[in-house]
Order: C-alpha cells, then structure tokens, then sequence
C-alpha cells in the first residue's frame, strides 16, 4: 500500500511542478536566446521533456506493484 | 496537381487504412494482434492532434509564437493526474459498460436519460465547430495544393471542397464506426488505422520540420538566428514580464479538461481500451508524443513567415512552404499528413457522437414511444445501424454548414478552442460525480446547462452573429444596446479574450450551480445508493445486491440477442454462467447479479438508459424504485437497531447476572453466618444450663455436702441463670432492633451528660470488683442529642463493661470522656488492656465475635453487646470507631450531632 500511495504522491508532485513551471508568471521570466535559440522556446520544450521524463520515472514498470515489498537497493 | 488526383490519392489514402481496420477485424490473426499493445493504445490516444495541431498550430505560432503549446502542456499535466482521475473513469466505465461520456454522467446520476440526453446535445452542438475546423483544413489544403485560392462562400456548393472533404469523410466514419455492432463499443479496427494515421501525423510534420531546418537554412541555429534580425519575429521572443496571462492558463486548463472530456479522446482513452495496463505506458508516451510532434511547429512557422509572400495563410504554411520550395511530393505527404489528422479525428468524432445520440438521445425516445412497437421487434441491430449512419451525417452536415456560412474565416485554432470550452463543462459533473459522494442530479444538470448556456452567450451566439446571421449590433453594443450583457465583455470584464473570458464565466457558473444545487438539495436514497456505487468504485459487482430484480432468463436472452445477436449473446451468457457454476442450459430464473449482466451487456450496445429502459420493461413487477431501496434501508435499520436492543439487553443481563452472584454470596455468607449464630447461641445457652444442671443435680444426689459448699453451689446456680437471663435479654433486644429498624422515642432530646453520670455509676461496683479504676471526664455541662436515654446508657454500659473486661487487674484503669466537637458530642470510652488489631475493628462488632482465645479462656460475655451497640448508635445516625488508646489499649469513640434547639444556648463547653 505504501508504494501505490508513494507513486499518487510523487505523481500530484509532478502535476503541482508542472503547472507552475509551464504557466505564467515563471513562463514570463524566461526571454531571450540561448545559443541563438529562442530561449523561451529551450525552457517550454525542457522543462515538458523533464515532465515526461518523471513520469516515466515513476510509471516504469516493477514500480506500480503494490503488493510486492521494496527490493534491495 | 489537379483536384481531382488530390481526391482520388486521399480517397486511395483512407481507403488502404480501411483495408487495414478490415484485416484487424476479419482478417489474419498478425494484425489481429495488433489490438492488444499498449503502443497501438498510445498511438490511437494521439488522435488529440488534428489539424487544429497539423495545420492550426503553425498558423498560431506564425502569428502569436509560443501560445500554441498550452493545448498539449494541458493533456500532459491532466496525465500526471491519469492514475488518481482517469483511471478511475476507466473502473467505473468499465464496471458499468459505459460508451460514452453522456453515459458515464448519465449513469452516475442515477442512469438519467435526460441528463445524458443533455449531455449528447452539447457535445454535439460543441463540436460542430471542431468538425468544421478539419473540413475547413482539408478545403484549404485542396485550394493550395490544386493552385486554387480558397474561398468558400464565392463558390457554388458543388465545387466546394468542404463539402466533398465532409461527404468523404462522413462514408468513411460510417465505414470505420458503424459497419456492426460489437458489445462494448470496441472498433479495434478503426483504433489500428488511427494508430498508423498517427503514424503519418508524426512522420509528415517531422519531415517537414526537418526540410525546412536542412533543406531551406543551414540548420536551426541559422533559421532562429536570421528570425532575430526581422524585428516582428523577434518581437515574439523577447522578454516580456506580462506577454502570457490568463490566455495561457485558460487554454492550458481548457486542454487538460479536453484531454479526457472530448467524445473521442473518452472514446478511444475508455471505451476502446481493453487492457488497464496499457494507460501506465500511456501515462507518459502520450505526452511525449504530444512533445515530438510540437517540436517542429515553431521553425515552420518562422520559415513560413520569412519566405512565404505575405498575403499566405498561416495555416498553409506546412503545405506551402515545400510547394513554395518546388518539392511537390513533400507537399503531397503534408496533405496525406493533415488528412490523416483531420480524417482520424472526424472518424472517431462522429463514432462517438453517433453513439451518443443513438444511445442517449434516440433509442430511448424511440423505446419510449409504445405504438412503434420497438421492444417487440426481433432484430434492432439495423435499426441502430441507421440511426447511428444518421447521426453522423447530421453532425457532418452541420459541420459543413458551420464552415460555409462562418463568413469571418477564423483562424482554425480559434475555432477549436471555442469546442473546447464547451466540452469543458462535462468536467465538473464528471469529475464532481466521481469524487463527491453528495453531487446530485438536479445539481449536474443545473451545472452543466447553466455552463452550456453561457458557452451560447459568450461564444457561439457572437460567432453567429459576426457571420450575419442575426442582430449585427449584438457583439459591439449588447443585446438592446446594454452594454453589461456585451458578451465579449461579460459583466463589464474587459481585458481577457473571448475564450479566456467565456471559459471563465462559464465554468464558474457551471460549477457553482453545480456545487450550489448539489449542497442545498435533498439527496434521494436511490441517487445516494447510485453515488456511493461510483464514488466508492473499488467493488462495482456490489451493486448487484442493491437492486433486488428478478426476471426469466430467456426473455432477457431474447432481449439481448435482438441487439447484438443470437450467437454473440448465446457465447457472452454462457462466458458468464460459466464464471459463476452455473450451468447455462439449465437456468431459467435469473437473479439481481443475472439480470445487471445482462443489463450492462445491453448497455454496452445501447447505453445504460436505454438498457434501463428496456430490462425494466421486462422485470416490471420490481422496477429499481424509490420504495425498493427505501425498504432495503430499511431492513437494513431495523436489523441495526434489533441488533443494537440486543447488545443492551445482553448489557442488561451481565449487569442482573453480577447482581445476582453478588446477591448469592451474600445470601451465602448469612447462611453461614446464621449457623454460625445458631451454634453459637446453642453453644452460649447450653453452658449455663449445664453448669445449672449440673450443679443442681450434685445438690440433690448429696444431701450430706457441707453447707459452705452447698451456698458456693447454689450461688454458680443463680449466677449461671442470670447470665442465660441476661443472654435471652440481649437477643431478644436484637431481633426487636433488626425487625422495627426504629427505636421508639428518637424525636425526643435527652442530655448525654445524665448518661455518662448514670452508666459510671451503674458500673462503678463492676469496677471496684475487677479493681479497675475508672475516671471519668465531662467537659460540657448540658449536652443535649436527639435520642433514647435508656439506649444510650445500655451502650455505654456495655462499652464500659468491654474495658473493664479487658483491662488488667490492679493497674487497670478505665477513661470515659465526653466533649463538644464543632457540631457533635463524643464521648469516648478507653482502655490500657491489649487493645485492638486493625484487621479486627470491623470484627468485634459482629454477633458472637469474642477476640482472643475463646476455647482456653471462658467467654466473659455472650459476644452481642458490642453489635446492639453498634446498632444502637446506628440508629442514631452514627457508629462506633476503634482506635488505639494512647497508653496502648483501645479506644471507642461515638460522635454523635447535638440537637439543635437546645444546643445553641446550651454551648458553653469547652
């Protein structure tokens, strides 16, 4: 049980981080270029993939089990 | 290239991807297999991007930068949330047979046909303007593909590309979506050709992307760096602390609510899915397709603006900048791209739409209506056929229409979010019904009509109007010139866009009726239980036990197989009996589980109002009624309240059984006790009598005893009589004080000091023969009590006669004392003798209870006289208490109130 709330948790994390980083105001600080990139264009495509990167973390498979106790590290 | 080989190569197109959904449902088990991967899943969920995301999102970066990207951040912040939200809908939906969203509302709210009704009407009025985006998209990609300028209104209605887009693709959504009737709605087919079209969807805009970056600059660095040097392009990118507001927020919210509120996202995220565990791959692959195909959009619509001549549509720019570059058949492949786009999501659209009115709108009015004598006929899989082709030819005709008289030639992302505003008001019921066990119907259809009509006034109604359709002052000036109801400035809110601005008046109207309704109305039993079965979704097979209906299993057999057929619904009841043992021959009753099988069987083809509608028809004599669950609440209670009585009635009995072993003990203990006292009192008159006896008979059988002896003898005689006298005296004392409980004169006062003085002196031979001396101290001279004299001197006679038994000869010496204590009298009478052991304070005052060693030593008493004191005293409302004497002995104390008249002169004592 603990683990399937553990993932809830760290999944209602990731949505709290993402709407904060891909919307205004954090979005309207970001200007500029970035090695000639549009830097707004660098952050917004970043910090999604980072997003989806998380969630995959958290959805990779093994850890979605609920009953099995947390292996050795 | 001509129109007409641009038809005939979409056509061909979508007829190979038909060819595949074919195979997957008929043909050879390799494609067959298809169905069951969790990346065909993903893919097919990609139906998201149409050409809102092919065509639209290049004419939106093209013309305000980064803002096309909050319609695919919303869906991939809604996945964060999938497995909290969607996965319940996926439960629920699935325990329930759901089919589409108007029946998952419909359902939750007690199986509601007129809240599903209400939901199918706004998806379908929603939507018109999303279906008319793509066919406007696909007219357009025809005008720049076939050289021609697109112009729709200056046509005639025949040589109007939209309307050959909108009759192709309506014979393909009815090939894909209606062919037959499969139970649960599932289309594998059409999910594996929405899958490859996805497929291309990626591949085209990622070729495109790829042309543009290599093909027409010197890679990405060069086209953002030659970008900077046109200053309204670079306008775009640089910083600007308040360049994104509300806009952003509303459509990133707008998309997260779309993400599982569309009729097509639910239909292929829900209805099609078949494993639950396909969406944990989902959950983040989705997104990451939304990120690849996205990645390209804005370099494409940069180089569209740098290279393409002005006056080119923005929402072209993916066609015409290879056409423009002379790579025709790039060109080719965006169009088979925003085909792909635009068909997929047309096709699955009007599937669910289609299934929405035929089950929620149509089937229903139809089933209702007895004289057409639906539920008699023995074969309705045509009929839904047909109504559901119907139906997609209806939503397709309006689309056209949208696109023909929409004079105003919107943006295509513009006229998207307008749909998504609308299905955004199915969120609050959805997601309230899912997770507020109090959300009620009358609530979600306030909700939902309320947002819905503030959707019309703000944003379709001024759309409308801006074609010419009506009232031309209504958008700039207000309905009869009131300004506070302009509905672009709604309430006087200025500064936000109409979408910005309707989805914020909407949903909060939507939401607070919603909520509002909810909180203030009485919740039937019948919506309580149908709450409690969706929000508590963890065990759906319960609610069999709540609805008690019983039915012949061949009249729902034949109920069934009129929908789906003899032979699949022979195989689905026998796959069930099976499950449960029993043998699917032989059974003729069917019991609440049978009959919600079948139930949600037949939902799965018609929906759940109509399959409520239609199995009611059959297990009439118990229709799921307000008094069926009222009476199962209420033997629920009164089980509850039988069992509660029988809980205190056991409490009852536990507290009288201790009562009673108490009671047992005690009666016990008398018992002894009276033999005890039986003995002893044998014991107490036997010896005198024999010593009486024996004497006298030695007087008799020897007269010739000398006289001295004969006086000693006759003395024991009358000393022995006059203790079994006294002994008599004593007892029946006691049994007179144990039977009235009251002694006779205790109204009147009597003065203690007369006491003390007359029991010294009665007692003061009894000393003088022990030779023990006894003084006595008197510290008042009036001590007035409420009491009997006489009772009062026999216990102090006896209290003395206690010390003067126990005190030593010679040394011994007796106290008695009486003084004022506050509000009492004490009187005290003491002793040098042994004294007395605490464990044995409580014991002398018991009948016959001698301490000391009562078989050497001959009693000096009966052993009554201290308990006829003890009673005594009782009776004077007080008792007697032993303690230690100071010079070792024991003390016997007795307090008792002065009397109040006569004390208060009377208090002169120390």
């Amino acid at each position: 049980m603990l683990r399937r709330t553990a993932r809830r948790d760290r999944l209602v994390g990731l949505f709290i981080a993402g709407v904060v980083l891909v919307n205004p105001p954090i979005l309207n600080l970001i200007g500029g270029t970035v090695f000639g990139w549009p830097a707004l264009y660098v952050y917004l495509f970043a910090a999604w993939g980072l997003l989806i990167a998380g969630l995959a973390w958290v959805m990779r498979p093994g850890a979605s089990t609920p009953d099995e106790p947390r292996g050795p590290p | 290239m001509s129109q007409q080989a641009l038809i005939a190569v979409a056509i061909g197109y979508l007829f190979l991807l038909f060819v595949v959904a074919w195979l997957v449902e008929h043909g050879s088990k390799r494609f067959g297999k298809l169905t069951g991967s969790s990346l065909v899943y993903t893919l097919s969920l990609a139906v998201y991007c149409s050409s809102w995301t092919f065509n639209g999102g290049v004419g939106r970066a093209a013309q305000s930068g980064l803002d096309f990207l909050p319609i695919y951040l919303g869906p991939t912040l809604a996945f964060c949330l999938g497995p909290v939200l969607i996965r319940r809908i996926l439960r629920v939906s699935k325990a329930n047979h759901i089919t589409s969203i108007a029946d998952l509302i419909g359902a939750r709210f007690g199986k509601s046909g007129g809240l599903a009704a209400l939901v199918t009407l706004i998806a379908v009025i929603g939507l018109v303007p999303y279906i008319a985006l793509q066919l406007k998209s696909i007219s357009n990609g025809f005008a720049a593909l076939g050289g021609v300028a697109g112009e729709g209104t200056a046509k005639p209605v025949f040589a109007d590309e939209a309307l050959w887009a909108a009759v192709i693709l309506t014979v393909f959504a009815m090939l894909f979506g209606s062919r037959s009737i499969h139970p649960g709605e599932h289309h594998p087919g059409m999910v594996v050709a929405v899958a490859l079209e996805s497929i291309l969807k990626l591949v085209s805009l990622t070729a495109i992307g790829l042309f543009v970056g290599y093909g027409l600059f010197h890679g990405f660095g060069d086209l953002f760096a030659r970008a900077a040097a046109i200053p309204e392009v670079a306008t775009i990118f640089a910083h600007s602390p308040d360049r994104y507001g509300f806009s952003w927020i509303s459509m990133t919210l707008l998309a997260g609510l779309a993400a599982f509120c569309l009729p097509r996202q639910f239909q292929i995220m829900v209805v099609e899915n078949v494993d639950e565990r396909h969406f944990d791959k989902a959950i983040w692959q989705f997104p990451l397709y939304l990120l690849a195909i996205n990645f390209f959009v804005l370099p494409i619509a940069i180089a569209g603006r740098m290279l393409l001549p002005a006056g080119t549509d923005p929402d072209n720019f993916v066609l015409s900048l290879p056409l423009g570059a002379g790579v025709p058949w790039l060109a080719l492949i965006a169009f088979l791209g925003g085909v792909s786009a635009a068909a997929s999501m047309v096709v699955v659209e009007a599937t669910a739409l289609s299934i929405m009115v035929c089950n929620d709108v149509v089937m229903p009015a139809l089933l209702r209506v007895k004289s057409l004598g639906l539920a008699e006929r023995t074969d309705l899989t045509r009929l839904l056929l047909w109504v559901r082709r119907l139906a997609m030819a209806t939503v397709m005709g309006l689309g056209y229409l949208y696109v023909r008289f929409d004079s105003a030639q919107f943006a295509l992302v513009s006229i998207g979010l307008v749909s998504f505003v609308a299905v955004a008001q199915f969120a609050p019921a959805m997601i309230g019904g899912l997770f507020w066990r109090g959300a009620t119907k009358a609530g979600a259809i306030t909700g939902i009509s309320a947002g819905f009509a503030v959707w019309c006034y703000t944003l379709l109604l001024p759309t409308l109007s801006r074609s010419g359709m009506f009232a031309p002052g209504f958008v700039g000036d207000g309905p009869f010139g009131i300004a506070l109801l302009r509905p672009y400035q709604f309430f006087g809110l200025t500064g936000l866009d109409p979408v910005t601005q309707s989805t914020f008046w909407s949903l909060l109207f939507n939401i607070g009726a919603f909520v509002g309704v909810s909180v203030l109305g009485a919740q039937q039993p019948v919506e309580r239980a149908h709450a409690a079965l969706f929000v508590d979704a963890d065990n759906p097979g319960e609610a069999a036990q709540i609805w008690r209906r019983t039915a012949l299993i061949p009249d729902l057999k034949s109920l069934v197989s009129r929908f789906l057929g003899r032979e699949r619904a022979e195989a689905a009841f026998a796959d069930w009996a099976r499950g449960r043992g029993v043998d699917p021959a032989t059974a003729v009753q069917a019991d609440a589980a049978t009959v919600l099988f079948y139930e949600r069987l037949l939902a799965s083809v018609i929906g759940a109002a109509s399959a409520k509608v239609l199995v009611g028809a059959i297990v009439e004599e118990e229709p799921l009624g307000v008094e069926e669950v009222m009476r199962i609440l209420d033997e629920t209670s009164r089980i509850i309240v039988a069992n509660r009585e029988l809980e205190d009635k056991s409490r009852a009995l536990e507290i009288a059984t201790t009562e009673l072993k108490r009671a047992n003990a005690r009666l016990t203990e008398l018992d002894r006790l009276k033999d005890d006292f039986v003995a002893t009192v044998n014991h107490e008159l036997r010896t005198p009598l024999a010593s009486i006896r024996a004497f006298s008979e030695i007087l008799r059988d020897q007269p010739q005893l000398p006289n001295a002896e004969r006086l000693e003898f006759l003395r024991i005689i009358v000393t022995e009589s006059e203790r079994l006298t006294r002994l008599i005296n004593q007892l029946l004392d006691l049994s007179r004080i144990e039977a009235t409980g009251a002694l006779p004169s205790m109204v009147a006062t009597t003065d203690l000091v007369a006491v003390i003085r007359e029991s010294s002196a009665s007692m003061q031979q009894v000393f003088a023969a022990h030779r023990v001396a006894l003084r006595t101290e008197i510290g008042v001279e009036h001590a007035a009590v409420m009491g009997d004299h006489d009772r009062l001197v026999q216990v102090v006679i006896n209290l003395l006669g206690n010390a003067v038994k126990f005190a030593p000869a010679e040394t011994g010496l007796a106290t008695l004392s009486l003084r004022r204590t506050g509000d009492q009298y004490e009187v005290a009478v003491s002793d040098n003798g042994p004294g007395i052991s605490p464990a044995d304070r409580q014991i002398v005052f018991e009948r016959f209870r001698q301490l000391g060693d009562t078989l050497n030593a001959k009693p000096q008493g009966a052993g009554l006289g201290l308990a006829i004191s003890q009673r005594i005293v009782a009776e004077h409302g007080s008792r007697i208490r032993i303690e230690d004497a100071e010079g070792g002995g024991a003390l016997f104390r007795i307090s008792l109130n002065a009397a109040r008249a006569v004390a208060e002169p009377a208090s002169g004592g120390s």
